[in-house]
């Protein structure tokens, strides 16, 4: 199927997009779409700067999202100023990219995704994450599940504020390297679209993730057998493969219902 | 605290969001009362209940808790999201709650929250706001609970009530209704929330 060549990519496209379906369904519990889309555009943008000041890409483009996420965190408007950051993000991408050449060619790598030139170095990172996904899940559900219960109150005790920051940078975390790896278009619809489309099927939150899991592996799967024999760049397949999942999910549910 | 049973004290408290709307206010709430603040709309009810929890801002005077105290809220409204593909198991997990014993209400359990009527809905969340704190001693417990009978249909307020009067007789109730039927059903104590304003 793969060769020893695509060996490396393909587990590390399938773990990320498992680690992306999961924070995918905690941001759908949470609504917080606009925010997913900024933080993913912002460590492009870091990317795509690194290239350019030739330093590492990774380290910036997590500085930056995390930095994003920081500002975001502190206002209670989930779409206008997310919004705002996220066409700011593209403004410097864009300008970037017309001012260095450097910078154009890494624009155009965040956009289409580098599934293909994924090294053992990003796996790496990828599996640790993943690792630390399934390490983290029982609190992360502990923080999903409380931010839904507003405006009740419970007389048991919040999740501790140190949860809450190891769920930003999870979070800063999957997006900044889902993004690299799959690109930012592919990962931002492999975050935000499985959990729409597992939002519909679902009966509880346990099988939300479970339905989002595997909407985006299959997703992932799908594209990956069409994109190679069909000779077309991975990323925008990815992005047309969940719409019609998604699409789907939804469809079935209201044909069912 | 003046009293060791006093689980609640204004004294003077002026509450509100960005400023001051009700006040100054003095009351105390002995531990194992079951009040029921009434008045008519806008007259502050629900805005003292935020004050408890945090929700609203104490702008001068005192609002205090026994120590040790532990709140719950079931606030007036909880508007669901369009889907929400959450169960009742979650809300109890989220809320720290008990599985109940009801059988009305443990067939709402494996329900999607965004599937249920209006009034399972509030009954789910009433079950849950009097349960939760799985561990703490009722006497440290105070529940708030804003209308309660507001959306509970026919089939489901006897159960709401049933609820509400096999509380524990340590814990603590501070609600607001305009439901006099339903206050006399849970046995509750009518306090006109008027009676314990004052003038500056």
């Amino acid at each position: 199927m793969t060769g020893d060549l695509l060996l490396v990519p393909f587990v590390a496209g399938l773990l990320v997009t498992g680690v992306l379906a999961l924070a995918g369904a905690g941001l759908f519990l949470r609504g917080s779409v606009w925010q997913a889309l900024a933080l993913g555009q912002w460590a492009a943008a870091g990317g795509v700067l690194a290239s350019v000041l030739h330093w590492p890409v990774l380290a910036v483009a997590l500085l930056l999202g995390a930095g994003v996420m920081a500002l975001l965190q502190r206002s209670a408007d989930r779409e206008r100023l997310p919004l705002a950051v996220f066409l700011a993000g593209l403004a410097a991408v864009t300008l970037l990219a017309a001012n260095f050449s450097q910078a154009s060619l890494a624009a155009a790598a965040w956009a289409e995704g580098q599934l293909y030139f994924t090294g053992p170095a990003e796996l790496w990172a990828v599996a640790i994450l993943g690792v630390a996904s399934l390490i983290l899940w029982p609190g992360l559900r502990r923080v999903w599940l409380y931010a839904q219960i507003a405006p009740d109150v419970s007389a048991a005790p919040p999740p501790a504020p140190w949860l809450r920051l190891v769920e930003i940078a999870w979070l800063v975390a999957a997006i900044v390297l889902g993004s690299m790896v799959l690109g930012l278009p592919a990962a931002l619809a492999t975050l935000l679209l499985p959990a729409w489309g597992a939002a519909h099927l679902a009966h509880n939150l346990r099988s939300l993730l479970l339905w989002a899991l595997a909407i985006a592996l299959a997703g992932f799967l799908i594209a990956w057998a069409l994109s190679l024999p069909l000779d077309q760049p991975f990323a925008p397949v990815l992005v047309l493969v969940h719409t019609g999942l998604a699409l789907l999910a939804r469809l079935g549910v209201r044909a069912w219902v | 605290m003046s009293s060791a049973n006093t689980i609640l004290r204004a004294r003077s408290a002026c509450l509100g969001f960005e400023r001051p709307v009700l006040g100054p206010l003095s009351l105390e709430v002995p531990a194992g009362a079951r009040w029921a603040l009434t008045g008519p709309n806008g007259i502050g009810k629900s805005l003292l209940l935020k004050a408890v929890t945090g929700q609203a801002r104490v702008h001068g005077g005192q609002l205090e808790l026994a120590p040790e105290t532990r709140t719950s809220l079931l606030a007036q409204n909880h508007p669901r999201r369009q889907p929400w593909p959450l169960s009742g198991h979650d809300w109890f997990r989220a809320m720290g709650a008990q599985t109940p014993e009801q059988s009305r209400i443990r067939a709402l359990m494996d329900q999607r929250l965004d599937r249920l009527s209006g009034g399972q809905w509030q009954l789910l969340r009433l079950a849950a706001a009097l349960t939760n704190c799985k561990g703490l001693g009722p006497a440290r417990r105070l529940i708030l609970l804003d209308e309660p009978a507001n959306h509970l249909d026919a089939e489901v307020r006897h159960d709401a009530i049933e609820l509400i009067a096999a509380l524990p007789g340590e814990s603590t109730l501070l609600m607001t209704s305009h439901d006099d039927d339903f206050l006399r059903a849970a046995g509750v104590q009518d306090h006109p929330l008027a009676e314990y304003l004052h003038d500056r």
